[in-house]
């Protein structure tokens, strides 16, 4: 028989450092394993949820279920998760992050081991398992259905912001003070899971770690202001991967350093991604279609680079006040100071922070063109980028784009539609510049 | 006089009193779902209007704002807002209760906006923090109605509010109970009439009706026996006979729900306290509804039964024989907990069928097949 080529569906680097991930990605599974045979507890998280450094102060690995669902994607060997996940009853259009996640866990459970030839080794059973509500619904609900497949002790968090319209001055203490014991409830729940308490000391140790490695990756961003572009949005997509899977720790901080010298060194030598930049695309939100990461080398076949990028994007760097002292209250404030940066901002102006937010990448990143991707299964970061596309249209005649795949299940992308809409978003953006 | 007529035109001619009661001066709040505290818009002398969506209408508007993916529920609403229908509300209140109407709240506010807009902060987790959490939200919510409205919140009156609120529930569960029978003594359609023409109108009135209901229907002859399976729906909205019908037409009684446009919304009293707000956020905090997360609790079974125990109560009670699982699509956190309650229920030996819906009528015929099919099966 004959073999046929597996899909190419990832996409060329602009640097070396986003060519690094790839190991750190295998590792992230890896070192579940290692730690497993170690002794050490290892916790299904959901990325941004505030709580990495904790868990790293704890000495808990991270196994985060969202980043393998990626990974499966990636690797085209996610529909036997998915349809497993749809036989167990859950609809084709819940999460399909969620539907990889559940799938595997039931398959792996039917198995009684680990599916064969599963992606980087497969996900190992984990010990705890640590939900949220940060950012969407399923990163709780789904933890809780996990129940199905598994005994680990759950426990799940609330990460709560205030809405625009509020007095920040008259809320803050109310949100500090909820999301300051939403983590020590966690860290209770930590101890009497690993039989150790929490040390402070350490604690601020991992958040000094991962502030500064979140500042060197905000350091990077604002060198990828230069033209031309020197490291594109599917590099952004891979150094997402130290930035929120190894939180806390050194090795990340070393690695955005050398990814801070990276772009520097380009930035001062003019190495472009493309020999003739026309277009400079803003990636305004909605989850990568992991499936099919090489779309952006199409975008660049044309002299059209995504420059900068509204999603899975650090929080820019935030200054929790003297005052604090206790490194729980630390993080509760750097939470609540995260999601409410653009909020005076947006009441002065649009009322909308990631408008706002969009509005400020065009004009510092000197944008040509907004790409939006709405995910069939993703409502937390596909419901409002038509609101936020028509509120940017009263104070910007960019063109903007929305394009419709999912972020995992292949079933929702047709790549003639895609091409198609492509060469549209190119005719509209040349129409404008001339 | 019969009570019926009355009903039908308020299920038919939705906002026709709450836009008569505006004309005499009174402001009418929409708001969302479970979460929002209607007793505290009442206490204002304002009508607290529950939004409702229109599944009998294409959703032809809502598309130009809204993500297609997103809850077809939330959209039909949204597009009749878009086309005007909703002119009539002088405030809109959305709770945090689920990402799709989190994210309405700035879609719908900005592009028709009211004269009040507020957004409810409500937790997902349960305990004691998310108690004083979500009771600091209503303090700002509160503030929020008096700034509006010039006026100060009075606690008596609260209190009064709270007790005519708990009138009413024990009056929809006196209702509940003429469900009881075999067979029942009220259709599952004549409830959901009732339930949806008392989203748009003052307690007292909906009080009203439903007394004049379980006095006509107490007094109707004593129904047919016929032998047909007796069926518990659960889900989140069913604010349109369509799906009810159905099911009752395909040949069963539809003779209890778990909707938060039924029992979800009125079962659970407020604690009458000294502080009115003690006993509201203990109540409304505490809705079972699949958005919330009950903490997990004891082995698999155990959390099960933590988690749908309250299900599994109603489905003995009314000895249902069937469970329809009706999720509006898109909905995570329902589709989410179907499979987990379909095993719970199992377990009990009662027969599920997890239906998705797009919330439109004409997929009724799709559904008939379903429906008929799972009937048969329970027989």
């Amino acid at each position: 028989m004959e073999e046929r080529e597996p899909a190419k569906t990832t996409a060329t680097k602009g640097t070396d450092a986003a060519r690094k991930i790839r190991a750190m990605v295998k590792n992230i599974y890896k070192s579940c394993h290692e730690a497993q045979s170690q002794g050490k507890k290892v916790a299904y998280i959901m990325v941004s949820s505030q709580y990495d450094e904790i868990l790293r102060a704890m000495d808990i690995v991270p196994l985060p279920t969202e980043n393998y669902a990626g990974l499966c994607a990636a690797k085209r060997d996610m529909d036997r998760f998915l349809t497993k996940a749809e036989e167990d009853g859950y609809s084709q259009v819940l999460c399909s992050y969620a539907r990889i996640g559940l799938g595997f866990d039931s398959l792996r459970k039917e198995l009684g081991g680990m599916p064969e030839n599963a992606p980087d080794g497969g996900m190992p059973l984990p010990d705890i398992i640590l939900g949220s509500s940060g950012v969407c619904d399923p990163r709780f609900k789904w933890f809780q259905a996990c129940g199905r497949f598994m005994t680990a002790p759950t426990y799940s968090i609330d990460v709560m912001h205030p809405p625009v319209h509020c007095d920040l001055n008259a809320v803050r203490d109310h949100y500090v003070q909820y999301q300051k014991v939403q983590f020590e409830g966690l860290i209770a729940f930590l101890e009497k899971q690993t039989g150790k308490p929490l040390n402070k000391d350490r604690l601020w140790e991992t958040i000094r770690l991962g502030d500064e490695a979140w500042r060197l990756w905000y350091e990077s961003d604002r060198l990828r202001t230069a033209k031309p572009c020197v490291m594109p949005s599917q590099d952004h997509f891979n150094v997402m991967v130290p930035a929120y899977y190894y939180s806390g720790t050194q090795e990340a901080v070393d690695y955005f350093q050398d990814l801070v010298d990276e772009v520097k060194y380009k930035v001062e030598n003019k190495l472009a991604v493309v020999p003739d930049e026309k277009y400079r695309i803003l990636y305004g939100g909605g989850l990568p279609p992991w499936h099919t990461m090489w779309f952006f080398n199409y975008f660049e076949s044309f002299g059209a680079v995504f420059v900068i990028e509204n999603q899975y994007r650090g929080f820019d760097p935030v200054e929790v006040p003297d005052h604090v002292k206790d490194p729980v209250e630390y993080l509760a404030w750097r939470a609540f100071l995260r999601y409410t940066a653009r909020h005076e901002q947006a009441k002065a102006n649009s009322g909308n922070p990631v408008v706002e937010k969009i509005l400020d990448l065009i004009q510092d990143y000197d944008i040509d063109g907004v790409f939006f991707h709405a995910c069939r299964s993703c409502r937390a970061t596909t419901i409002g980028q038509i609101h936020t596309k028509n509120m940017l249209g009263r104070y910007s005649d960019l063109p903007m784009t929305q394009f419709v795949s999912d972020m995992v299940d292949l079933r929702d992308y047709s790549e003639a539609q895609w091409k198609a809409q492509i060469h549209a978003f190119l005719d509209a953006m040349a129409s404008r510049k001339k | 006089m019969s009570a019926v007529p009355q009903i039908e035109e308020f299920y038919t001619q939705r906002g026709k009193r709450a836009r008569q009661l505006r004309d005499a001066g009174q402001k009418v709040v929409g708001y969302f779902c479970c979460f929002v505290p209607d007793e505290i818009i009442a206490a204002f002398d304002m009508v607290p209007y529950r939004i409702q969506g229109c599944p009998s209408e294409p959703i032809d508007r809502a598309d130009a704002y809204i993500e297609p993916m997103a809850c077809p529920f939330a959209r039909s609403c949204l597009n009749m807002a878009v086309k005007g229908d909703y002119d009539f509300l002088d405030g809109f209140v959305a709770p945090h209760s689920c990402d799709t109407i989190e994210r309405m709240y700035s879609i719908w506010h900005h592009n028709t906006p009211a004269a009040f807009n507020h957004f409810l902060n409500v937790p997902h987790m349960m305990g004691p923090s998310s108690d004083t959490f979500y009771r600091k939200e209503l303090e700002f919510f509160i503030k929020a109605l008096e700034n509006w409205s010039g006026r100060t919140l009075d606690q008596e009156k609260l209190k009064e509010t709270v007790k005519l609120y708990n009138r009413r529930r024990a009056r929809l569960r006196e209702l509940y109970a003429l469900r009881k029978p075999d067979p029942p003594l009220i259709s599952g359609v004549e409830i959901t009439e009732l339930m949806v023409a008392g989203m748009g109108i003052p307690a007292c009135e909906h009080i009203e009706l439903i007394d004049n209901m379980i006095a006509e229907v107490v007094k109707r002859p004593k129904p047919k026996h016929q032998k047909l399976p007796r069926i518990f729906i659960w889900g989140n909205e069913i604010d349109d006979t369509a799906f009810i019908r159905l099911v009752e037409d395909s040949g069963s009684y539809v003779v209890m729900d778990d909707l938060c446009t039924g029992s979800r919304i009125f079962w659970d009293d407020v604690p009458e306290t000294d502080d009115p707000l003690d006993g509201i956020v203990s109540r409304y905090l505490h809705i079972n509804c699949p958005r919330s997360y009950i903490p997990a609790a004891g082995n698999r079974e155990e959390d099960l039964q933590n988690r749908f125990g309250h299900i599994g109560d109603f489905v003995k009670q009314w000895r249902a024989d069937g469970v329809i699982l009706y999720i509006i699509r898109y909905c995570d956190t329902c589709e989410l907990d179907g499979p987990d309650l379909r095993e719970h229920l199992n377990a009990m030996g009662i027969p599920v069928i997890m239906i998705e819906d797009d919330y439109s009528i004409s997929t009724i015929g799709q559904l008939r097949t379903r429906i008929q099919a799972f009937l048969e099966m329970i027989i």
